[in-house]
């Protein structure tokens, strides 16, 4: 009995919601809202549990399976709740040559988990994760939705000190390339 | 490099070139940039309207045939005659598609565009839209890019209150709209099949092909798919003309691009160059020239087999025949530069984790090549264990890879490692031999 609460429905009271997701789709492709449903559990709840992938297939008229089966094939997707704070390394080429590899050790030793774990109070948990798409900015560190470019190991252990006091700082913005040679502001195009 | 005296004028194929303009990326990084308020205070939308109001459909399709753009998604087919293999109007729903998954190693022009630029991706899909005739685009986004997903959202707000995207749009009877689809950390789903069937709600294997989308895409009906810088290339090609685009770039190899570099170097980023331009320039004019030795240079992501870096292919001009003269690819235009003091083996290893890691498994070269045997193979060398035969093993695996796997994702892998093998088999002999690597681990992070 006492499971009860959490087990209202999560979609029950985001009417609004859920027309929305749907009403991307057209009425013959109704499945494709498979991700985004998934998308918003996940965002809540930090991972989908199996009533939510029964509610999810109920609303779509699809098998818990198979909702199970394309949430499978995704790495996004958790059947196990990640932390308050998801520590994602990236480990891919560039950010490696650029001090990943040390970061993910730093960050070992510092949480007291490996990659793929979480720790104790719920807090952190740690992932090593393929190419960003940050190359430029590497080494990256991506926390929840947030990326951090070019992480210093004085960047990191600040970054970590803000979030064990609770708080996700705003990122400093990095772009590189065009954006830091002086000539930028005087090249060409006709704006007229 | 002024136009010759008589004559045709020369190609640009170079931004020292005075006649050279940045385009794409000129509001990159621009504080608000990604507002609508400052796209149409910077000459926003006017592609768009001349394409829709005052084009017919075959002037855009002919525009984009003349202007010579191929793919910027990687393999580098010619825009305009993709857009014209779409089916004739027969009622049925079409689709057009962008390709934002973007996550080939190496990569991140897309991410900086949809961030700062999102109404130039909206422009250049609703160009593409009116040249198919579709009135629903999609844009599928890698799950990571929650900045660009929130300004694109927020862009797409915008334009349709402002009456840049609904129906009758520039008061003619054509109608579009735009929605967003995150994806969910899967390389696969880049490649367009898998893409569609993740859009679908599908598990996001590959498809085989034929059927291309022009004839069966999303839900089986006539779909386009293109690359983000695709579309915001068309935009400039509608607005400028077809004759300023191939007035840049080679023979086979139109227009200007956006370049990637990152790795060991000054001013790693993304710069706009005309198509031709040689990777020194890029290393060493506009990335600032390499912070350590460097002994290779992947030329357009990791699936992109690697060069040496010397002389005599640093002057290669980055297009697609040159480098496939060279026996690599130009892909997405994303160089990294390889320090000479990084073992070769373990960077390698690094590359062949991430194509094991993304392998879906589907078939088997690619489920026992690339996702078992290969990277068990490296990690066995990388812990000293290496024995005579290992490296004659490795070489025969990757060349029964080539070409079995049912989509190019084992390629992408076996390609890279056989240019390894090519180009740094003394580094791999050494390991063997050694039970060390020539180079040894050291740190790379900065203080
Ligand atoms: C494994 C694999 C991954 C791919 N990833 C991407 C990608 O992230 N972005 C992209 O635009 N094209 C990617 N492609 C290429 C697409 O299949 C397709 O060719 C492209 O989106 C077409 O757009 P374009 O003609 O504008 O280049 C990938 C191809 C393969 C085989
Ligand atoms: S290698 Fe880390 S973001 Fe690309």
């Amino acid at each position: 009995m006492i499971e009860l609460e959490t087990v209202k429905p999560f979609f029950t009271d985001k009417d609004e919601l859920l027309d929305e997701i749907l009403g991307r789709y057209p009425e013959y492709g109704r499945r494709s809202a498979i991700m985004p449903l998934l998308w918003e559990v996940q965002r809540a709840e930090r991972h989908v549990s199996e009533a939510r992938i029964e509610e999810i297939a109920e609303i779509l008229g699809m098998h818990a399976t198979e909702v199970k089966g394309v949430m499978s094939f995704y790495s996004t997707y958790h059947e196990q709740p990640v932390g308050e704070y998801h520590l994602q390394v990236c480990s891919t080429l560039s950010c490696s040559l650029a001090g990943a590899d040390e970061m993910t050790d730093f960050l070992v030793e510092e949480l007291g988990i490996v990659n793929g774990e979480t720790d104790a109070e719920g807090r952190f948990s740690l992932q090593k994760v393929e190419c960003l798409g940050s190359c430029g900015t590497a080494p990256v560190l991506q926390v929840n939705d947030t990326y951090f470019e070019r992480v210093t190991r004085t960047r990191c252990v600040q970054l970590l000190q803000a979030l064990r006091s609770g708080e996700l700082p705003e990122p400093w913005r990095e772009r590189g390339g065009d954006n830091v040679s002086a000539e930028k502001a005087t090249l060409g195009g006709d704006d007229a | 490099m002024s136009d010759a005296v008589m004559g045709e004028p020369t190609p640009i194929i170079s931004r020292k070139d005075p006649r050279y303009q940045v385009t794409m990326y000129r509001h990159v990084g621009v504080d608000g940039a990604w507002t609508l308020d400052y796209y149409s205070s910077h000459g926003g939308y006017r592609a768009a309207k001349k394409a829709i109001a005052d084009m017919g459909v075959p002037d855009v399709i002919a525009e984009m045939k003349a202007s010579g753009l191929r793919g910027r998604g990687g393999a580098g087919f010619p825009t305009g005659v993709k857009w014209s293999f779409m089916p004739p109007v027969d009622g049925r729903q079409r689709f057009i598609v962008c390709n934002a998954d973007e996550s080939e190693p190496g990569s991140f022009k897309d991410r900086y565009v949809m961030e700062d630029d999102p109404h130039q991706l909206i422009e250049g899909m609703l160009i593409a839209g009116y040249a198919i005739q579709a009135s629903i685009g999609f844009i599928y986004i890698r799950g990571e890019y929650h900045l660009a997903y929130e300004r694109l959202l927020q862009a797409i707000r915008e334009a349709r209150e402002a009456g840049y995207l609904g129906s009758n749009l520039f008061d003619t009877d054509f109608s579009f709209d735009l929605v967003v689809h995150r994806g969910a950390g899967a390389y696969i789903c880049g490649e367009e099949t898998a893409l569609m069937n993740s859009l679908e709600g599908l598990r996001g294997n590959p498809r085989l092909k034929p059927p291309f989308p022009a004839q069966a895409g999303v839900y089986g009906l006539p779909t386009t798919i293109n690359n983000v810088t695709s579309f915001a290339s068309a935009v400039h090609i509608i607005d400028k003309g077809a004759a300023w685009f191939s007035a840049m770039g080679t023979e086979d190899s139109k227009g200007t691009k956006l370049y990637q570099i990152s790795g060991p170097v000054a001013r790693p980023g993304v710069y706009e160059l005309p198509m031709g331009t040689t990777f020194r320039e890029l290393i060493f004019d506009w990335g600032g020239g390499p912070s350590m030795e460097i002994k290779a240079f992947i030329p357009g992501g990791t699936s992109t087999p690697m060069l040496p870096f010397s002389d005599e292919y640093l002057d290669t001009p980055m297009d697609y025949g040159s480098l496939a003269k060279l026996g690599t690819m130009l892909g997405t235009g994303g160089v990294i530069l390889i320090p000479k003091e990084k073992c070769m083996v373990d960077a390698m290893y690094n590359i062949v984790r991430f194509y094991a890691h993304e392998s879906c498994g589907k078939c088997t070269p690619c489920r026992e090549g690339v996702s078992t045997w290969l990277p068990k193979m490296y990690q066995k060398l990388l812990a000293g264990l290496g024995e005579p035969g290992d490296l004659e093993l490795m070489e025969e695996m990757v060349t029964n890879m080539r070409g079995t796997a049912f989509c190019p994702l084992a390629d992408a892998c076996a390609m890279p490692v056989q240019a390894s093998f090519k180009h740094f088999r003394p580094e791999y002999e050494y390991l063997v031999e050694h039970g060390e690597p020539m180079y040894p681990k050291r740190s790379w992070w900065q203080e």
